[in-house]
């Protein structure tokens, strides 16, 4: 007994000493980001990682619960969550007073609060033609007034940010008040949005030559040291009011929620002190370092590597023993294939994959058909990833986990008979097929230089195509040339990706509205009674009735196959154990301001 | 990286009739060059052989399972290969029916039909392979073969070309001089001026985003030769002045022979042995090249493959433990350059015996 | 001299205009457009419009020409189109972290290369020598690519020997914990073709009748190699160096882009791949301007290493 209690005491004592050191030592987190940043002007980034820098700088009106599943939008700087008001075209806010923002030199010494005028001034910038805002289509014929001002200032050359707008009411100190063109119970998930985020208009205006360098907002970090596509230094704003969990939406039966709210109770977020973000493109060392412990976040392990990391779908051994957490996330994304719709591509040339006609929609379909998307998913994904059935993915509002269709699921042999049956036949024994008119068929595919993904998408394709006798030539092209090509129609098939802005359904399905053409619409699809139901869908809010007019506009793209599903990407971020209150959101891309880490097993493990 | 290193200038040398056999005859005694020359040889038989399809005609068949073990490590774990197996379940709820708006809805009974008598032929696929298998399950070892052709093929038409370029500008700035000299000059002044990396990205964007270049292999021999002319028009170019003045030139003029069978025809055969050496070290040069432009994308197209696209390929596979493929290609990689730099050294010595 | 000088700094002006041409025309006129990289996922032709009238890429190529040619007289480049940094700044920041890999990498090898060249030059045609040079020609014969693979996961993974990857704002911290593995591999990929090289410079110089005349005098072996061989050999090593000088302002792209070094290689790579103009040409022009100045130094050191060697 004695021998056991003076170890115990000499254990302690022990133990006392990097105790005392750790109170004084900053919780750092060390994390990678998979792409260069680009900058944390809100209104002017549109990058997942520049906008998930700005969600710890900046406030939005609403945000989303942190442990909410499906997402939900919370309260942020507004007390309230604003009913829609005049069926659906108003919504006012009202601001929490006694919000700072965090101290700059453009303040002079001087507290500044965040106000109404600040929301008003951001919504502005969003359409300042001068900041080329890659969101402006948030605010595009949305608020009563505003599009006259921006066609002014073409005009004029100046955004003029006094003059009134009837969209954007300004009531008061703290209320806010915005009026749309339309009805649209999407608006409040705008409101949420990480990048539509208020920075001062001193702070704009005192830093106008560089303002993706001078990140001014009230969120809970601040940036310390940004060496550009090197290095991004957060620190914990000291100006913050801060917070506590909040868990009235956590599932007691999630056992992700039941460790957050464990590790979290009662503390004063955010945690952190410091933040260290590296952006590293290549794989190989962007694991490595993680495994090396030089990060204590592995943010969407690279597919390659799973097998290592989750053999047979478990943590490996090695991992087991280290205590890793693995969060396997299902993204509310899909990745998929566009096929040019128009007759002609650009204009000139004729595209046989375009066109409304049965034996053009024969040739989508059976290409759709042929295509392997199950070695898409079992070699390029590693078995992370879920066929997709519909544009819209799980967890999104409007799913319909009923939609499925033997239509883009592959059957080479139904394949082959369509295209047998609508004359795309071999006529002069080249082993491809011609078009029913008997001209040769040469599909051209186009995908991007860089990575080797893309590449492998582009063979899986290739080899597809040749097991059924279509030639398919596959072109890489530079990433802005892809863009560019994809924009104004100059291609006949490309492969794309859609992240959702905001969790509705209705961000995927605009990607085939008709006047969302040289926009969002890479198909250029333009069905009349696609984009018919489209419109009646926007009239309606979350429900039976819109639910159904999805499913409609579901089936219509399954019919005349603009797109080849892909698939619905899952993606497993590896965490150390010091890593505390670790759940990583749908639509946030960090969780920065709810992490915590535990020092001393940190320094433990990295000796 | 791969810059290419000029050589000094060589010294002038004795022009004989007889320098091509003293030369083989030299070669043939030095036991390193004769071995590599074999290797080398050997190379180009099975380059010829995989290009008439005598051999790897197949590499493109998915015969084995994703990675497949090779034979020497046949009873080991594949977890890929495990995982490909088990196949996804994906919605069981019954198809939603599309028949009222499909366009094909008319034909779908004869679309059935048709669909229900063709055959499909499930091939099986082996777990072991000689040098085990790709992510796809292809053969490593034959996709190695394939590859060689295809970055040999590369490595010696963008060196041919090169070589051509810089044997072309090199003799017609030392041949003529004047403003001839100085506008070659000024392109090679530019061409040097300019980071060699920039350089071939330069090239590359253009042959990508404009397609000018071509298809299939051509736009990376052109990419790899415009870029890579320079060092061999600086050595010909001397060659050239040096030649100019010789004696035999002069006799030539006298006896009227034009300013092009000078060049040609009477300076080209006693400077020729400087374009060999020239032409063999940027073969070496350009085959790795090609790796680095495959790295950064800009590879040869999907439905071929070159030991750069299996590099590149194979980055992410050591880690994981399937080792082959980055060993296949790096080691026949670097079997073949060594041999061509043996060789070429052995050449070099051959041809100009003084610098032993 | 100073007219020599003078002569060549005048020559310059038109391999610059080259440089600006050629640059010119295979990014601006056949390059990528960059607005669409920087237009975001959902934008109308009119927003693509209006980014390139703000880039001034609408304007006629002449008159962007004419902008560029402004640029290099005054040196100023703007701002990077996608991250909207100060393109000198850019240069400025990223220089510093190729050459803390370069330069050591430059010195090392160097003196290595020197060494063992005059090692093997010493003992000529024996089995060492063929040994140590048909070593070297193996390990050159190997990718870089695979080089660094194999590597970073046998010294910074498996053996643990090294950081995988990193930079920190420490000089010190990164030249003796960051760089050594880069530095390593680098040295490891130059070392045999300079030596390679090196050797035959020493026996070129042991061939010559100096030499011969050296030995006639009764001088030791180890004397005439390092009096007369070293010293004279030494004239196309500098040349040689003087060579590769400019290329260590430009980095390695591949150590960077593994091993997470802002370096300049890096920044070039992803200033292609985004289309930002305004990096690229100040890049291509500085460097372009630097490396001429770094082959005049060579050629008027020349004078003094070696006075045989006359001005032109």
């Amino acid at each position: 007994m004695t021998r056991s209690r003076l170890f115990a005491f000499l254990a302690a004592l022990l133990l006392a000493f990097p105790a005392a050191t750790a109170v004084a030592q900053k919780k750092v987190l060390r994390i990678a980001f998979r792409t260069a940043e680009t900058g944390f002007d809100p209104q002017r980034v549109f990058d997942r990682y520049s906008v998930g820098v700005c969600e710890n700088l900046f406030e939005p009106l609403l945000t989303y619960d942190y442990l909410a599943r499906p997402a939900r939008v919370v309260p942020l700087t507004a007390e309230a969550i604003p009913e829609p008001e005049e069926g659906g075209t108003r919504y006012t806010f009202r601001i929490k007073p006694g919000i700072y923002f965090a101290d700059d030199p453009v303040f002079k010494g001087q507290k500044r609060e965040l106000v109404a005028k600040d929301f008003e001034y951001m919504v502005k910038r969003f359409r300042d033609p001068k900041n080329r805002s890659p969101y402006e289509w948030l605010f595009e014929n949305k608020l009563l007034g505003l599009d006259e001002l921006t066609e002014k200032a073409k005009k004029s050359g100046a955004f003029d940010y006094d003059a009134a707008v009837p969209g954007i009411e300004v009531r008061g100190k703290y209320v806010i008040s915005f009026k749309l063109k339309e009805a649209d119970f999407n608006f409040l998930y705008v409101m949420a949005m990480p990048n539509v985020v208020p920075m001062p208009r001193e702070v704009v205006e005192g830093y106008a030559a560089d303002t993706h360098a001078h990140p001014v907002g009230t969120g809970p970090f601040i940036l310390k040291e940004w060496v550009r596509r090197s290095k991004i230094v957060l620190e914990r704003n000291p100006n913050h009011r801060g917070y506590e969990l909040e868990t009235r939406f956590a599932d007691p039966a999630d056992p992700w929620d039941r460790k957050v709210m464990e590790s979290l109770h009662g503390k004063r977020l955010p945690a952190l002190d410091r933040v260290e973000i590296s952006p590293i493109e290549d794989e190989q060392p962007r694991y490595l370092a993680f495994l090396n412990k030089e990060h204590d976040v592995l943010d969407e392990t690279p597919f390659s590597f799973i097998h290592q990391v989750l053999p047979n779908g478990k943590l490996s051994k090695a991992l087991e023993k280290e205590h890793m957490n693995v969060f396997p996330e299902l993204q509310p994304e899909i990745t998929y294939d566009v096929f040019n719709m128009d007759d002609k591509v650009n204009g000139g040339k004729d595209n046989p994959v375009g066109g409304y006609s049965p034996e053009r929609v024969a040739l989508r379909r059976a290409m759709v058909l042929a295509h392997d998307r199950g070695q898409e998913i079992s070699i390029i994904r590693k078995n992370q990833a879920l066929p997709a059935q519909t544009p819209v993915p799980p967890g999104v509002v409007g799913y319909d986990a009923s939609l499925h269709s033997a239509e883009q699921d592959p059957d080479p042999p139904r394949a082959k008979a369509l295209l047998d049956m609508f004359g795309y036949v071999d006529r002069d024994g080249d082993g491809w097929r011609e078009t029913p008119d008997g001209k040769p068929l040469v599909i051209q595919y186009k995908y991007n230089i860089g990575g080797q993904e893309a590449r492998q998408l582009a063979e899986l394709w290739a080899k597809s195509m040749k097991a059924i006798g279509v030639h398919l030539e596959a072109t890489a092209v530079q990433f802005a040339d892809l863009l560019n090509d994809k924009r104004v129609g100059n291609f006949q098939l490309a492969g794309s990706a859609w992240i959702a802005d905001y969790p509705d359904a209705q961000n995927f399905l605009q990607l085939l509205y008709g006047p969302n053409t040289n926009q969002s619409n890479e198909a250029r699809f333009k069905l009349a009674e696609y984009d018919r139901l489209y419109e009646k869908s926007q009239g309606y809010p979350d429900g039976e009735e819109r639910n159904r007019l999805y499913r409609e506009m579901n089936r219509l793209l399954l019919a005349y196959a603009p797109w080849r599903l892909g698939v619905h990407r899952i993606f497993n971020h590896l965490q150390y154990p010091w890593v505390k209150g670790y759940k990583k959101h749908p639509i946030l891309y960090t969780n920065f301001k709810y992490l915590d880490i535990d020092v001393a097993a940190q320094q433990a493990a990295m000796k | 990286m791969s810059a290419v290193l000029t050589n000094p200038p060589l010294p002038p040398m004795q022009e004989s009739p007889g320098l091509w056999s003293l030369a083989w005859r030299r070669l043939r005694q030095d036991a390193v060059g004769m071995v590599s020359l074999v290797i080398v040889t050997l190379f180009i038989a099975m380059m010829a052989g995989s290009y008439f399809g005598l051999i790897a005609k197949d590499w493109n068949k998915e015969k084995g399972v994703s990675y497949a073990n090779p034979s020497f490590l046949a009873g080991a774990e594949n977890l890929e290969a495990r995982s490909m197996a088990s196949k996804d379940g994906g919605v069981k709820a019954p198809p939603v029916d599309l028949s009222d708006i499909d366009p094909l809805a008319p034909r779908y009974k004869e679309w059935d039909e048709r669909a229900a008598k063709i055959a499909v032929t499930e091939t099986k696929r082996a777990e072991v392979l000689p040098f085990g298998g790709d992510k796809w399950g292809r053969d490593v070892l034959q996709k190695a073969i394939k590859g060689s052709e295809v970055s040999i093929f590369v490595g010696l038409s963008a060196a041919l070309l090169a070589t051509l370029i810089g044997t072309m500008l090199g003799a017609a700035a030392g041949y003529w001089g004047g403003w001839v000299n100085d506008a070659l000059e000024w392109v090679y002044n530019v061409f040097t001026s300019i980071p060699y990396i920039l350089l071939i990205l330069a090239f590359a964007a253009v042959a990508a985003s404009s397609g000018k270049f071509g298809k299939g292999i051509l736009p990376i021999v052109l990419i790899l030769s415009l870029t890579g002319w320079t060092g061999i028009y600086r050595l010909m170019r001397a060659e050239y002045i040096k030649h100019s003045n010789r004696e035999y030139v002069k006799a030539a003029q006298a006896i009227g022979a034009s300013n092009w069978s000078r060049m040609f025809g009477h300076i080209l055969p006693n400077v020729s042995h400087v374009s060999l050496v020239q032409l063999s070290q940027h073969v070496v040069g350009f085959i790795k090249a090609e790796v680095i432009l495959s790295f950064l994308g800009f590879g040869v197209p999907v439905d071929m493959v070159s030991w750069g696209t299996m590099l590149a390929e194979a980055q992410n596979e050591l880690v994981i433990g399937k080792w082959w493929q980055l060993f296949a290609a790096g080691a026949s990689m670097a079997i073949l350059v060594t041999a061509f730099s043996l060789l070429t050294d052995s050449l070099r010595d051959a041809l100009d015996p003084k610098l032993k | 001299m100073t007219a020599y000088v003078i002569r060549r700094l005048w020559q310059m002006i038109p391999t610059i205009a080259g440089v600006i041409l050629l640059i010119f025309f295979l990014f601006n006129w056949v390059g990528g457009d960059p607005a669409q990289v920087l237009a975001g996922k959902i934008s109308n032709p009119e927003q693509i419009a209006n980014i390139r009238k703000q880039l001034g890429v609408d304007q006629p190529y002449w008159y962007q020409l004419w902008v560029f040619v402004q640029q290099v007289f005054t040196f100023d480049f703007g701002r990077s189109w996608s991250t909207n940094e100060e393109v000198s700044r850019i240069l400025l920041t990223r220089v510093g972290p190729s050459l803390t890999i370069m330069i050591p990498v430059l010195l090392i090898e160097t003196v290595l290369a020197v060494l063992f060249a005059i090692m093997v030059a010493y003992v000529r045609g024996s089995l060492t020598d063929r040994a140590i040079m048909i070593t070297c020609t193996v390990a050159m014969s190997v990718s870089f690519l695979v080089y660094i693979i194999v590597f970073q996961w046998l010294f910074g993974f498996i053996l643990g020997w090294f950081p995988v990857q990193g930079w920190s704002e420490s000089f010190w911290k990164n030249l003796t914990t960051y760089a050594p593995l880069p530095i390593m591999l680098a040295v490891f990929v130059g070392l045999a073709p300079q030596l390679r090289l090196y050797r035959s410079f020493f026996l070129d110089e042991i061939n010559q009748d100096y030499v011969r005349t050296a030995r006639a005098k009764g001088l030791s072996e180890k004397k005439v190699m390092l009096k007369h061989v070293l010293r004279n050999a030494l004239i196309p090593i500098l040349t040689n160096i003087g060579i590769s000088l400019p290329g260590i302002f430009v980095g390695s792209f591949l150590l960077e882009v593994f091993f997470s070094i802002p370096g300049l290689g890096r920044e070039i790579i992803t200033a292609v791949n985004r289309s930002d103009f305004p990096v690229i040409k100040a890049v291509t022009v500085y460097l372009a301007v630097i490396t001429m100045i770094i082959n005049l130094l060579v050629d008027v050191m020349y004078k003094y290493v070696d006075p045989r060697v006359s001005f032109k």
